[in-house]
């Protein structure tokens, strides 16, 4: 066997095993969640798949089914005390809610404001963006307090509106750089073009220069959901009875026991959206990470 | 028409005004004034006893730079920062040359490879809470198998190992956004000075060190900047896995800001302390940009 042949196969091993350890933990989690609780705490057969799957933790925390209906579990005792304490149906349905309109709504504002910057010249252009920049930088944590306090005066605390407002505030800078990105990949000839034939401003942006980073939008779209999908603190701070689904699933996580048949269903349930989006987007993703800063 | 041509200029499609008029205002409301607002509330002393506030401008600030504890957090911070971001930056380098090949496969292994990026970080939390369980976790078991572990010092209940069980989620989740990013710098790299440098008899080791890594140094920076910033934010691994502990050991600067408005409901101290975060964000990203030239 030649040098490249054997190369070419160590490179196939090596980088299979490598996706492996990085899939690994996703695949455990996937298959805790349809094991009865007996092989979740046995540690004589954690590696050991002799179990019957189950999918009583899926009927739970996303079907809304009785917890009580699971013989297996009902004997451990262990979590939170309740019937509906483990129904995600609520989480699922807040988390959909809140990524849709905050994602339509950085999404659809940040459009008008990119297109500003990247057509208009205007004094002190180079200073908002840094300012927007800067808003990307923020550490949430350094605006929490405030923001508790003013949501609680506006009657925006635990609302749906108010994770909204939060998360389309997150998504805005990330949104915005973006879309700028796309908008500065269209030659200005083409607007110039539309405004000799007539065309406002407005128009030019909404009826030619928009329909042209389509795909650029939707890729934005795509990573603002995800963002919002899966923040964490902002909801767990603003929100006392409203849970989204990260937010949800630490509430599993109690002083007498954690119950991790509901949390890795859930958990397993949580990463799908975010897959099949970004499945459809893998052409602009390393732009969209990078906030426009690197061209693919 | 008509009235189009009687409206002031400012309040035109020409203008930016109305472009930007709406991202901006959600910007100053609910990012910039609770910024202001939190500067404000640093500025008073609160007495724990009486719960009033009384106007102290230096109280907080002089107490912040008093806190050991908030120098342990700065010294966990950094340390957090250094190891999980040299850790991403390598592995995720040296996976990109692993996974940047035409050959049959590594498309799918590509995508795989993007998979973490969208786990809620909360759930990512709980993957690794699962694994790293002492009686039953996998990864708690596999190093008890190979004597590397004891069952009475568990990976996040034991001081010296909490940080590096968090470090390891992190790394897990993020070193594939360092793969893509390499990945696309990777791509455009040009092929003329390779071919040159291998006919002039270099080796892969040295066109690595001589020609890939100064032509990707942009990037490089890019990938350290944004990276390095958001690891500074670490909050969610921290609160669900560790949530501080055990003691202080995993406290980092956000950790501790949670800790002082949750547990103390200190605000204008947890403030204080969240700007200080923010302070140092800030600064050191602007310094970073500067140097690097880096442009969004």
């Amino acid at each position: 066997m030649n040098s490249s042949r054997l190369k070419t196969i160590l490179r196939y091993l090596v980088s299979i095993i490598i996706i492996g350890i990085f899939v690994f933990p996703i695949a455990w989690f996937a298959l805790t969640s349809v094991k009865p609780i007996s092989a979740v705490f046995n540690k004589d057969r954690v590696v050991v798949f002799d179990f019957e799957p189950t999918f009583d933790n899926y009927r739970v925390t996303i079907l809304g089914g009785k917890k009580s209906d699971n013989n297996a579990n009902s004997s451990l005792g262990m979590g939170t005390s309740g019937e509906g304490a483990y129904d995600g149906r609520g989480s699922i349905l807040s988390s959909l809610i809140i990524a849709v309109s905050s994602t339509f709504l950085a999404t659809s504002l940040s459009l008008l404001a990119a297109y500003a910057l990247s057509r208009l010249s205007f004094r002190g252009s180079q200073g908002y963006m840094h300012w927007v920049l800067s808003q990307r930088f923020l550490p949430p944590i350094a605006i929490i307090v405030p923001l508790v306090f003013i949501f609680r005066d506006l009657g925006l605390r635990d609302t749906h509106l108010g994770i909204i407002i939060a998360h389309t505030l997150i998504n805005i800078p990330i949104a915005l750089l973006l879309l700028k990105s796309f908008f500065d990949d269209v030659p200005v000839e083409v607007d110039q073009a539309a405004m000799i034939d007539g065309a406002t401003r407005f128009q030019c942006f909404y009826l030619v220069v928009l329909p042209m980073i389509k795909g650029g939008v939707a890729a934005t779209a795509v990573l603002c959901f995800i963002f919002s999908w899966t923040e964490f603190l902002l909801s767990l701070f603003l929100t006392n009875s409203i849970r989204t689904v990260p937010v949800k699933i630490t509430t599993f996580v109690t002083s007498t026991g954690s119950e991790w048949g509901y949390i890795s269903a859930l958990g397993t349930a949580a990463i799908i959206p975010g897959f099949i989006f970004i499945l459809l987007v893998q052409n602009h993703l390393v732009r969209g990470l990078t906030m426009g800063a690197i061209k693919d | 028409m008509i009235s189009r041509g009687s409206l002031p200029r400012w309040l035109t499609s020409e203008h930016p005004l109305p472009w930007l008029f709406p991202v901006t205002s959600l910007l100053v409301v609910f990012g910039l004034y609770p910024v202001l607002y939190s500067l404000w509330l640093s500025f008073y002393k609160r007495n724990p006893a009486t719960r009033k506030e009384k106007f102290l401008p230096s109280w907080n600030w002089n107490k912040l730079i008093s806190d050991d504890r908030v120098w342990d957090a700065v010294e966990i911070t950094l340390t957090y920062v250094v190891i999980a971001l040299v850790l991403q930056l390598v592995l995720g380098m040296l996976i990109a040359l692993l996974l940047d090949t035409d050959r049959k496969g590594f498309g799918v292994m590509r995508a795989l490879m993007t998979l973490p990026l969208v786990v809620p970080p909360a759930v990512t939390g709980m993957m690794f809470l699962l694994m790293y369980d002492s009686s039953f976790g996998v990864i708690s078991n596999s190093l008890y198998a190979l004597n590397l572990l004891s069952p009475s010092a568990p990976i996040l209940g034991t001081s010296s190992t909490a940080l590096w069980g968090v470090i390891v989620a992190d790394v897990w989740q993020w070193t594939p956004f360092m793969v893509l990013i390499m990945l696309a710098g990777l791509r455009a790299l040009p092929r003329e000075p390779f071919e040159a440098a291998s006919i002039d008899g270099a080796s892969g080791i040295q066109s690595f060190f001589y020609l890939t890594l100064p032509m990707m140094s942009k990037i490089i920076a890019l990938a350290i900047l944004i990276r390095g910033i958001d690891l500074f934010r670490i909050f969610d691994y921290v609160k669900v896995m560790t949530d501080s502990g055990p003691g202080t050991a995993t406290e980092t600067l956000t950790a501790y800001a949670g800790t002082v408005y949750f547990k103390t409901a200190n605000f204008p101290y947890a403030s204080t302390v969240a700007l200080a975060t923010l302070i140092v964000v800030l600064v050191v990203s602007s310094v970073f940009i500067k140097v690097f030239k880096i442009k969004f």
